[in-house]
Order: C-alpha cells, then sequence, then structure tokens
C-alpha cells in the first residue's frame, strides 16, 4: 500500500481522536455534577438576568448531545462564541491573532533545536567516550537543567538591560511581538533570544537522546557492512548510522511540537511579553473564562493531534518499514 | 528407542485439524484485514515413549503449532485431546494439572532464563508453583535433576549467564522435567548450540526419554538433529503437514517432493558424497503465508506438479502403515 | 595503483603469516586469534570451521582492516596481491575494502540499512569505488541483481530490505560484494541464519560466481557439510588457532586432529544406519581468557597424554598440516577402531 494510504488513514485517525477529545473537553465543563456551567461561563459576580441570557444561548435546557453540537457549532463553524469575562470579546478570533505568534516561536525553537541537537548527537557519537564527548554531553545536562523561565529572565536582563548599550545586544528590539508581514527583519530580531530560550533545553535532551541512539545503530550488523563497502566513517556515521536514528527523534519530536504549539510555550511567552496562544490559555485560566478556556483547549487538542499526524507521516517518509504493504 | 508407534502404543496427545490464524492489517477496515493460517487444519498424534519430530522450514508453523499444543496459544479451530481429553477450551484453572504434565523446552536458554535467578530457583520454581513438597524435599529435588541433566550441585548458587549454552540447555532440560512430565515439546532446542556441544544435548534428550519414560514433541529444521531423535517425523511446509512416516522411511524415500527436495538440500560432511551439482534445487522462495497459493501450497515451486495442483488441493492421505502425504502424485 | 603483483600467479593472491589479534581488557589481554597462517591461490574455496570463539570471524574481521577497538592489537602479515595489509593506511585500505575484497556476514536480515532501497545501497558502493555515473550504476546493479539469481532484478532494485526474504536479502548482499568484481571475498557464515533449502541455492550460487567472476572465497562457518559441499580447502580453527589444513577431500578422508574427529562425528547423519547415540566431545568450547597451558583442546580431548603440556607446533606434509603430537602410527591405529563413546550422564 501507498504513501498516499498510510497519509488518508493516519488523518482520518485524527479526526477520529478529535472528535474524542472535544466531547471530553464538552463533558468536563459542561456535565460536571453539581456545577452549573451557565454561572461559570457567566464569571465571578454576574447578575442572574446574565446567567439565565447564557442558558438560553448556550441551549444549557436541552439534551447534553444538543448542547454539544450548539457549543461545536458556535466554535468551529460560526466561530462566534463570545467571552463573558472580556465581555463580548469574540475568542475564536483572538486565538487565531495569537496563534501566529506561537507557531512563529516554536517553529523557529523547533529549528534551532533540531539543527543544534544534530550537532551535538554527531559529534558526540563520533567522539565517544573523548573529552569532546563528555563535554557535549555536561553542557547538554546543563542545559536541560536551567528552569527556561530563569534562563528568559537573565537573557532579559542581560539583553534589555545590562548590556544592551553595547555592541552585542544594541539590535536587540524592545519585547514583544513583531508580525512577520509587517516587517520580516524586526520580527526575526524580537525571536532570535525567545527561540534560543526555548530551545536550550531540547537541544540538550534530543542530544543526548541522539547520542545514545547513533551509538546504539553504530554496533548494528548494516553499520559493519557500510564499513566493508569502504565507505569513509563519516559517511557511515551521517548516512547510516544517523539517518536511522532519526527515526527515533521523530517521534520525540511530535510530541515536543504538538505540546508547545498547543500552548505549552507559556512560559517563554510570558517572560518575552510575546502575546501567544500560551499566554492567552494563562489569561483566560487565571479569569476563569470558560469560553476562551474551551477554545484554547480545543486549539491545543487540534495541534498536538495534528502535528503528531504530521510526524507519523513523516516517519513514514523516513521510515519505509512503516508503510502498510 | 525399540518402540514402534502407530494404532498400537497410547496415544498421549492428538491434534485434531488444529487451525492457528493471525490477524494482521487494519482492526478497523475489513477489507484491509489479511488472515495468515500459520496453521492450517494440522492433525497429528503423539503415542507415549514415541518422539515425533516435527520438521519445515522457517515461517512454516512448526513453532505456532508446539505453542498451540501446550496452549500457550489459543487455537482458533480444532481440538488437542490429551489422554483422551479436551483440552482445547479448558480454563486457566483446570487446565493447572495438565500444565505440569505438558512442558517445554525452547531454543534460547539464555532468554528463557530469568538472569537474575540462581539456577536452583530456576530449577525450583515449577515445583514452588505446583506446590511439590516442603523446602527441604525441594532442595533435595533440584540437586537429583542438575545430576540428571549432568551438571552438580556445585552449580546451584549460580546466574545463568555464567553458563556455557550448552549448560544452560541443561539448566532448562531440568526445569523441563522437574514435575515428571509425560510430554516434553522442544522447540529447536540445540539449533542456538555449538555443533561439539549439540550432540551432547541431543544424547541428553535420548537418555532422558530411556530413563524417564518421557515422550516429546521434537521441533527443529534441522533435518540431521530430527533424523537422529525422532521415531516418526511430520514435515511441515506453509502451515500443514505434507508428510508423516516413520523417521527412516521418511528419510529413505521421501513420499512428497518437497520433503525430498528439503532431505536432499542438506550439506553431507563428505565430499565424496556431497551434492555437488545433483541437488533438487527449489524454485523460488516460501510463498507469503498471507497469500498462500491455490491447490496444493507446494504447487509452484515443485517440479512434478500438474494441472490438478494448481486447482485441488491435496488432503493427508494414507498410503502405508504409519505413513501419510499429502501428494496427488506421491514419489512411493 | 601499480599492481604488478596483482596478476604473478606465483604469488599467492593472500599469504596471512602468524596473524595474532588480542584484545586488553579489564581482566588482562585476551588472544582471540593466536598465530594463524595460510595461503590462498587464484580462484580457490577457502572453508574455515570453528565453533564460537575459534577465532575464524575475528580473523576474517581483521583480514578486512575491520578491528576498529582501540584495545584490539594486531601483528602478523597478511599481504593481499603481495601488499601488506596490516599497518595499511585507512584510506588504502577503504579503497580495497569493497572494492578488491569484499565481505558478507550472517546475517541477512540485519545487514542491510532498513531505511534505503536495495538499489541504493549497491549503487552508493559502485560510486565509491568506480566512476561510473549514477545511471550507469543503476544499470549495472540491475545486472549484478540478476547475475545473482534474483528475479525481476528492475523491480527489486527500490524494494526496501524488509520486503525482501531473508534469502533474497543475502543474494541483495552477495551482488554488493561482487559490484566491484572483488578478488577475494569473504563470507562469514553466509548461510547460517537461512533455511536449508535457501542455503543449498546461497552455496551453488557461491560456486558458479567463483566462475563467473574469477573471484576467491574465504568461507568461515561452522556446518562440516557446508564446507564439505563447496570448499576447496579447509582449516579447522580451534581457540584461535588452526589446528589442522588440508585441502578438503583429505580432511574429510583421513582427518588426523581429534578435534576434527570429534567435529565430524558430532554431525547426525542425514542418510545410512543411525547411531544410538550420537559421540559428542565433551565440555565446551575454552573461553579464551582461561586457555590452558600447551594444547588448548587437551581438557576435551580423549586421546590427551602429557606431551600435550606443550603448545602443539604444525606439523605434517605441505598439503596436510596438523597442530597435534599425535604420532601417524598412533592416528591409525585410534581412526581404526570405532569411535569411542563417551558417556558424561551418570547412570
Amino acid at each position: 500500500m501507498s504513501l498516499g494510504f498510510t497519509i488518508v488513514k493516519r488523518l482520518a485517525h485524527m479526526v477520529f481522536v478529535m472528535f474524542g477529545i472535544s466531547v471530553l473537553v464538552f463533558l468536563i465543563f459542561f456535565a460536571t455534577p453539581g456545577a452549573d456551567p451557565a454561572a461559570r461561563i457567566a464569571g465571578r459576580n454576574a447578575s442572574p438576568q446574565t446567567v439565565a441570557l447564557i442558558r438560553k444561548e448556550f441551549g444549557l435546557d436541552k439534551p447534553l448531545p444538543v448542547q454539544y453540537l450548539r457549543m461545536m457549532d458556535r466554535l468551529v463553524i460560526r466561530r462566534d462564541l463570545t467571552s463573558y469575562v472580556n465581555l463580548g470579546e469574540k475568542v475564536v478570533p483572538t486565538i487565531f491573532r495569537a496563534a501566529p505568534v506561537t507557531l512563529s516561536l516554536v517553529f523557529g525553537a523547533a529549528v534551532i533545536w533540531i539543527v543544534f541537537s544534530i550537532l551535538v548527537g554527531v559529534l558526540a557519537a563520533a567522539f565517544k567516550d573523548r573529552t569532546l564527548d563528555r563535554l557535549l554531553m555536561i553542557l547538554s545536562l546543563i542545559g536541560i537543567s536551567i528552569p527556561v523561565f530563569w534562563l528568559g529572565e537573565v537573557v532579559n536582563l542581560v539583553s534589555q538591560g545590562l548590556l544592551h548599550n553595547t555592541w552585542l545586544f544594541s539590535w536587540v528590539p524592545p519585547l514583544g511581538y513583531v508580525p512577520l508581514h509587517r516587517d520580516p527583519a524586526l520580527w526575526f530580531k524580537s525571536l532570535v533570544l525567545p527561540w534560543f530560550t526555548l530551545a536550550l533545553a531540547f537541544i540538550g535532551i534530543y542530544g543526548r537522546v541522539l547520542r545514545a541512539n547513533i551509538v546504539e545503530a553504530m554496533q548494528e550488523d548494516y553499520i559493519r557492512l557500510a564499513r566493508a563497502k569502504g565507505l569513509p566513517e563519516a559517511q557511515v556515521l551521517i548516512r547510516h548510522a544517523l539517518r536511522c536514528s532519526m527515526i527515533a527523534i521523530f517521534t520525540l519530536f511530535g510530541l515536543d511540537f504538538g505540546a508547545l504549539v498547543g500552548g505549552g510555550a507559556l512560559l517563554t511567552e510570558v517572560v518575552f511579553g510575546l502575546p501567544g496562544v500560551g499566554y492567552l490559555t494563562y489569561q483566560a485560566l487565571t479569569n476563569l473564562d470558560l469560553p476562551m478556556i474551551m477554545a484554547t483547549v480545543t486549539y491545543a487538542s487540534f495541534f498536538v493531534v495534528s502535528a503528531n499526524a504530521m510526524v507519523d507521516i513523516l516517519y513514514s517518509v523516513f521510515d519505509p518499514r512503516v508503510r502498510n504493504d | 528407542m525399540n518402540m514402534l508407534t502407530g494404532a498400537t502404543g497410547r496415544v498421549l496427545l492428538e491434534a485434531r485439524s488444529v487451525s492457528k490464524r493471525f490477524n494482521v492489517g487494519s482492526r478497523i477496515v475489513p477489507a484491509l484485514r489479511k488472515t495468515v493460517h500459520a496453521v492450517d487444519g494440522v492433525s497429528l498424534q503423539v503415542v507415549r515413549g514415541e518422539t515425533l519430530g516435527i520438521v519445515g522450514e522457517s515461517g512454516c508453523g512448526k513453532s505456532t503449532l508446539g505453542r498451540c499444543l501446550v496452549r500457550l496459544h489459543e487455537v482458533s479451530e480444532g481440538e488437542i485431546i490429551f489422554e483422551g481429553r479436551d483440552i482445547t477450551r479448558l480454563s486457566r484453572r483446570a487446565l493447572r494439572p495438565i500444565r505440569r504434565k505438558i512442558q517445554m523446552v525452547f531454543q534460547d536458554p539464555a532468554a528463557s532464563l530469568n538472569p537474575r535467578h540462581r539456577v536452583r530457583d530456576v530449577v525450583a520454581e515449577p515445583l514452588i508453583i505446583h506446590e511439590f513438597g516442603t523446602h527441604s524435599e525441594i532442595d533435595a529435588r533440584v540437586v537429583e535433576l542438575l545430576r540428571v541433566v549432568g551438571l552438580s550441585a556445585d552449580h546451584l548458587e549460580r546466574f545463568p549467564h555464567e553458563f556455557s549454552g550448552g549448560q544452560r540447555q541443561r539448566i532448562g532440560i531440568a526445569r523441563a522435567i522437574a514435575l515428571e512430565p509425560d510430554l516434553v515439546i522442544a522447540d529447536e532446542p540445540v539449533s542456538a548450540l555449538d555443533v561439539s556441544v549439540q550432540a551432547q544435548v541431543v544424547n541428553l534428550f535420548q537418555d532422558l526419554q530411556e530413563r524417564l519414560g518421557l515422550t516429546y514433541i521434537f521441533i527443529a529444521h534441522d533435518l540431521s538433529v530430527i533424523r537422529q531423535v525422532a521415531n516418526r517425523v511430520a514435515v511441515m511446509y506453509l502451515g500443514s503437514v505434507v508428510e508423516t512416516g516413520l523417521t527412516e522411511a521418511v528419510f529413505d524415500h521421501p513420499a512428497h517432493p518437497y520433503t525430498q527436495a528439503l532431505i536432499s538440500a542438506v550439506p553431507v560432511p563428505d565430499p565424496d558424497r556431497a551434492h555437488r551439482g545433483r541437488r533438487i534445487l527449489l524454485k523460488g522462495d516460501v510463498p507469503n503465508p498471507a497469500a498462500p497459493p491455490s491447490g496444493c501450497r507446494f504447487h509452484p515451486r515443485c517440479s512434478y506438479a500438474q494441472a490438478t495442483c494448481r486447482d485441488v488441493r491435496p488432503a493427508l492421505t494414507r498410503i502405508g502403515p504409519h505413513r501419510e502425504v499429502a501428494c496427488h502424485f506421491p514419489l512411493v | 595503483m601499480t599492481e604488478a603483483t596483482a596478476t604473478d600467479p606465483a604469488v599467492p593472491l593472500l599469504a596471512v603469516d602468524n596473524l595474532r589479534v588480542s584484545f586488553r581488557t579489564a581482566r588482562g589481554t585476551v588472544r582471540a586469534v593466536d598465530g594463524v597462517s595460510f595461503r590462498l591461490g587464484h580462484r580457490e574455496i577457502l572453508g574455515i570451521v570453528g565453533e564460537s570463539g575459534s577465532g575464524k570471524s575475528v580473523s576474517l574481521m581483521a583480514m578486512m582492516g575491520l578491528i576498529n577497538d582501540p584495545n584490539a592489537v594486531i601483528e602478523g602479515s597478511i599481504k593481499f596481491q603481495g601488499r601488506e595489509l596490516i599497518g595499511l593506511g585507512a584510506r588504502e585500505m577503504r579503497r580495497l575494502r569493497g572494492g578488491r575484497i569484499a565481505m558478507i556476514f550472517q546475517d541477512p536480515m540485519t545487514a542491510l540499512t532498513p531505511v534505503y532501497t536495495v538499489g541504493r545501497q549497491i549503487v552508493e558502493q559502485l560510486r565509491l569505488h568506480t566512476d561510473l555515473s549514477t545511471g550507469a550504476a543503476r544499470n549495472r546493479a540491475v545486472e549484478l541483481l540478476e547475475a545473482v539469481g534474483i528475479p525481476g532484478p528492475k523491480d527489486v532494485i527500490d524494494r526496501y530490505p524488509h520486503q525482501l526474504s531473508g534469502g533474497m536479502r543475502q543474494r541483495v548482499v552477495i551482488a554488493m560484494a561482487l559490484s566491484c568484481n572483488p578478488a577475494l571475498m569473504l563470507a562469514d557464515e553466509p548461510t547460517t541464519a537461512l533455511d536449508v533449502t535457501v542455503q543449498a541455492a546461497i552455496l551453488d550460487l557461491v560456486r558458479k560466481l567463483r566462475k563467473d567472476f574469477g573471484s576467491s572465497v574465504i568461507l568461515v562457518t561452522h556446518n562440516m557439510g557446508v564446507v564439505a559441499e563447496i570448499a576447496d580447502k579447509v582449516a579447522v580453527m580451534y581457540a584461535g588457532r588452526i589446528v589442522e589444513h588440508a585441502d578438503t577431500p583429505t580432511m574429510f578422508r583421513t582427518p588426523w586432529h581429534p578435534y576434527t574427529w570429534g567435529l565430524l562425528d558430532s554431525i547426525p547423519p542425514i542418510s545410512g544406519a543411525r547411531p544410538r547415540r550420537l559421540s559428542s566431545i565433551q565440555g565446551a568450547p575454552p573461553s579464551l581468557q582461561r586457555l590452558p597451558p600447551g594444547c588448548s583442546f587437551a581438557p576435551r580431548c580423549q586421546y590427551r597424554s602429557r606431551r600435550c603440556a606443550v603448545k602443539p607446533p604444525m606439523i605434517g606434509e605441505p598439503d596436510h598440516r596438523v597442530a597435534c603430537v599425535l604420532e601417524p602410527g598412533e592416528r591409525r591405529e585410534i581412526v581404526r577402531k570405532p569411535a569411542q563413546q563417551n558417556d558424561e550422564i551418570p547412570s
């Protein structure tokens, strides 16, 4: 069976999972016994009229399946779900405004952490048990151990404060996000530091995992055959060992990427003042803004699941063995 | 080894049209589901005291069959009769007393022994599970068992990795015979061993049979080993038995073209009699068991195949005393 | 490359002299190969027989320059077409490897890189050692697959390893080995992981390829039957040493070393009378860390005597050599008697 079929199958699977997640999220918010969803949507100190209005608007006197469909209709099809906490704010467009920020942040960081972790993993494996290997492994351990919010604050302190007026950091724009289409150069400059901050821990983790995978792959029979062919060691390492080790990295990448786009980059966004989805979720949670939470959770699940689906599809491009045949 | 078999002996275990299917592919979309008949309608009898050899190449279903017989796999169809009793659908609990009468020895002694258990624990485990006796009775039994398989009490406190492959297989055998089973099913028990050690373990199997009156089902791909240990052989191809008979008869005058090709392929350690050139080379590979050929499963590779073989699947038919073959045009 | 000696028939294709490979370990030095010497002529097939730990595979890896364990010490001489391989630069060795000297391995299921098509893997090697363009290399790969008896090579070339059976994969590995017309092919247990019918086909193939490609072959195996089928000469290895070396008919008609006797007797016959019991060699192959002084086989040998306390030198005739102290008369005496049964089961 072809690659195309694998992809279709994976997409169908993804739709199925997303349906399940949306039902689950809906049930948590609307069918929890002993809690009135209308009162929760209305927010704190809402008037009884508002609550009654909400009850009617969301059809809360109707059976649960109808409520679910109505909710999905407003969330996905009509996209006019409004927040009652932030009076009248339409939640879906808000998320659509926040998403590019998060995507910019996470995409850039992902490119950085993949490139650098390959570098770290390959070099460490090539110099296994020698000084360079040990050094890289210690550095990646340090990278993993540094909390991202602390690192972000330090980066800000240095680049915005202490050394901002030196040649080293004078190019750093003030905190915040500049859309790509408005000024690409500024977009890039404003994101470089957040990218590296977010990527650091992942470089550490991925570098270590990749090293371990390559070292293991180097024991395989096919590596012996590659050497027996007369391939130079560097080619054996990169074309054969690294290529096969990347498969494991992809699984990890799918999970991490999806989680970050779905709001996991919250801390980085907050520290660098980037109004992304994570930031939005954070605000919605502090305000107990139920429609907003509902929307961000659905958005997050969409990204986690679709990132996983993407990775599975990539997986079958990279590893012919998982294709159905 | 003087015991001739067949209708005269008492049947210990019988498989009646046993099939084992594995589903592969999609679990949701039926059109994408494929069924692999790993074992396809196998009927066999094992008579008390004999050694039945099951031989065939990888993927022929011999190991799956062995596992079905001890119910490590649940069979999809057919019955397994042990001592006249249908054990195919017995509950776990009801099966327990039967489990102690049927034991298995596996190919890789290193993988089938828990590396953290000392030899004492490995051998004692079945005795403890089946409540053989008091602590000291079990200890004494373990020492006795080790002696029987050619090890000594000095080995009790050691770990499996401290032993050579042959010794580990001896430990596996000691464990298998601990409860004085009636039937031992050995799945490729010597194929992971060095040649010189293989012979020792084959001898051990034969000695134990004589001393303890064991019945064996000996599963192997090595035809020479099967010929040495078995009274009777069943040759399997793509999930089915294609030929059964007394060992000498089958090896000297194979009735099925597959058996003939298999035997002719064995390299002979004698350059004067080596097959250089006059061996029957089979065409192609073993077909995919998920899409077996029509008619006789062997026909695409058979040099004797005729039109009938493509369409009609031959049944296992009696062609002589103790002799059955599934072929439209048997060679004897 | 100037290879004036390459075609000189007086120079053997391969001359191995006193090859020793040892590994430094935490528990002292382990000598895996201990003074192996032999010559291999053009178009000759040498079978090396031995059990685990006999040093047969390590010897092959040394010839291939593939021992890259920093704790390994390789001594002695390996002359390929008159050229010393031990101490040869990495670049030079790489040029030979996969080019003039090719190797095939035991387990075809794991020998090919799983993520590339077989065609790509063959082309990779061709491009490395020849000037062929990618397109020409691909055509050559199709020819090679056809030469090793793969049906539908044009189709198979774009398959991934996991889509092929074990026998087919081993043919692909062989095709790869042959791709640059090697003068020497090293085969490490090439049929052990295969079914007998497939093994027969692969052995036939090796025989045919010697004819078509003119390569010499060293085939390492534990199977005496395989050697009898295919080899011109046989070397029996035990604990890192060659203990007996002869041409194939001689080795099987009049074996001299007790270990060879044991090996031959442990194989259950496939025809003729069935022995009631197999005669077996007692004990197990020794650990290389705890080799006995003198003859390594002595502890397992039925015919050991005080003479065995000294390392036995290679003696005998030019084309049949043995490392055993038994006198020709003693050997004849022992062989005349039926093989003794050594019963180690107390009854």
